[in-house]
């Protein structure tokens, strides 16, 4: 069975799993801070940060992406005031959306070497 | 009823309601208060009432406005006290528009099964003119529930709180210097529904407090309207960390339980504490679960931030005392604090990770796996005690040791 090691940086911790493992089946075992709620990916509160090895995580379902949008749309609304919403939109799609930086446990699994850590 | 001249309470009483969402006991029922607001150009209907009762919240409705009136419907919460009139209300008044929260919209379809319901979210600051009136929204999510919302009609400093404020007591007097004394009634809605969620009680009040707030209207019990301001200020009290005003704000705090049938789950729980003092910068408590009641036990977990647990395994599970203790944690936000599980054992020794899923199940922070040992601790397995202490202390402390470890070890 392939594996992956993938780093919880908060608490220090390197698990080995077998390939296709969700993050969040490890984190809530390690103590990792990575909040969760539904695990289903609607509620948006197990976001992680990469912190390395993006590219050896899935690939991020349209769900996913909804979600995300969604959380960060709070940020957005602040954000308003400040005209050009929708260059920001677009930022954030660009910066957080495409599986770089921001994700969710419930729904990213691995299939190479990462390390990642609570938002 | 009129709250002021341009404020009717158009709820309904059920002064027979003795149990409220399974859990709550409400000796002296409870009112489900929903109001309707007139400005120069239109009606507002902020909440409605229980289906059950739903005729009573027509009747007084039609007494005091025409269908043909309300512009706006506001749903500061969704749960079913609150929207069961709902559908009827928007059959009756199609012209209205409904505002809810963002939070809301799907708890909108799932609760009426109709996806083609038409409303506007709205979050803070959103604003609604009647005319001569204006109702502001507060967006105060996880009060309890994540719709949940409150509405500020400006000009008559009135804060329509949802349930927010509000108490399961009915008394046809309606307001605060008629009723009788609900005390009680106050404290125990607000320590069964509001304490889970005191971060964002405090979230809340910092919109809360900057207004000038001339009456509160929640959704159950007395309307606020002599010293309104003395119940924001309670639930301040209230949702303050009690811990943090007796010591210094960085000191964090472990408690360690147990309960031991002969003595071994307690030598583990002090070994334990040994090798958590020898990482230091965090105030330790030693509680024997035999000696104590679980209530104010409740209140220290509650400003705690890691939670030891120890049990003996009797009958394949562990004790009842260590479930009360666990059970009770429902009451209180215990999410994200750390926590671990122990236990001595004879035979079996399922207690250990049972409390361990529990643990996890109310999404606490378990770093390192339960710790049990078969019967009396030898000298090497009580210094597994002492390094699993100092594990829990390290990681605590925000220092955890570097581990690797396969998952079939978790």
């Amino acid at each position: 069975m392939a594996k992956a090691k993938i780093k919880f940086a908060d608490v220090n911790v390197t698990v080995t799993v077998p390939v296709g493992t969700r993050i969040i089946e490890i984190s809530e075992k390690v103590g990792s801070y990575i909040a969760y709620n539904c695990r289903e990916g609607d509620c948006g509160s197990c976001l992680f940060t990469v912190l390395d090895g993006a590219e050896n995580l899935s690939t991020p379902s349209s769900l996913e992406e909804a979600t995300l949008f969604a959380h960060f749309q709070e940020v957005l609304d602040g954000w308003r005031s400040a005209g050009d919403l929708e260059s920001l939109q677009s930022m954030m799609r660009r910066e957080n959306f495409a599986g770089k930086t921001c994700r969710l446990a419930c729904q990213t699994q691995v299939f190479g070497d990462a390390t990642v850590a609570p938002i | 009823m009129a709250v002021t001249d341009r404020v009717h309470w158009i709820g309904a009483f059920d002064p027979k309601m003795r149990t409220f969402d399974v859990i709550l006991k409400t000796p002296n029922g409870t009112t489900y208060n929903a109001y309707l607001v007139r400005g120069s150009e239109g009606v507002a209907v902020i909440d409605t009432v229980k289906a059950e009762t739903a005729d009573q919240f027509f009747t007084r409705l039609e007494a005091v406005a025409d269908y043909s009136e309300i512009k706006v419907i506001v749903l500061n919460h969704l749960e079913p006290d609150h929207s069961g009139a709902l559908p009827e209300l928007m059959r009756r008044a199609p012209q209205a528009t409904l505002y809810i929260s963002d939070a809301a919209q799907l708890m909108l379809k799932a609760l009426l099964n109709n996806s083609n319901i038409a409303y506007t979210p709205v979050t803070t600051n959103d604003r609604v003119s009647l005319g001569d009136r204006t109702l502001r929204f507060l967006n105060t999510p996880y009060l309890h529930w994540p719709d949940t919302q409150c509405t500020y009609l400006e000009e008559e400093g009135v804060l329509f709180s949802g349930d927010v404020f509000g108490c399961h007591y009915c008394d046809e007097q309606l307001f605060n210097d008629s009723v009788g004394d609900f005390r009680f009634s106050f404290e125990y809605y607000y320590s069964h529904i509001m304490r889970p969620f005191k971060q964002y009680v405090l979230s809340a009040l910092e919109l809360i407090e900057p207004l000038q707030i001339n009456l509160i209207a929640p959704t159950h019990g007395p309307i606020l309207r002599d010293h309104p301001r003395h119940y924001v200020e309670r639930y301040r009290e209230l949702s303050t960390p009690q811990l943090h005003l007796e010591i210094d704000h960085d000191v964090k705090t472990m408690l360690i339980f147990y309960i031991s049938s002969y003595g071994n789950t307690m030598h583990m729980a002090e070994a334990i504490r040994d090798g958590a003092l020898e990482i230091g910068g965090f105030r330790i408590s030693l509680y024997d679960l035999e000696g104590g009641e679980v209530e104010p036990f409740v209140d220290l977990v509650e400003d705690a931030d890691a939670i030891l647990v120890g049990s003996p395994t009797i009958n394949g599970d562990a004790v009842k005392p260590v479930w009360d203790l666990l059970s009770s944690f429902a009451k209180i936000n215990v999410k994200g604090k750390v926590a671990g599980a122990f236990g001595s054992y004879g035979w079996s020794g399922e207690a250990v990770r049972m409390v361990e899923d529990r643990l996890r199940g109310l999404k606490m922070r378990v770093p390192a796996g339960g710790l049990r040992i078969k019967l009396i601790p030898s000298d090497v397995e009580l210094e597994d005690c002492r390094d699993y202490g100092r594990d829990i202390g390290a990681f605590l402390m925000g220092k955890p040791r570097a581990r690797e470890i396969d998952m079939s070890q978790l």
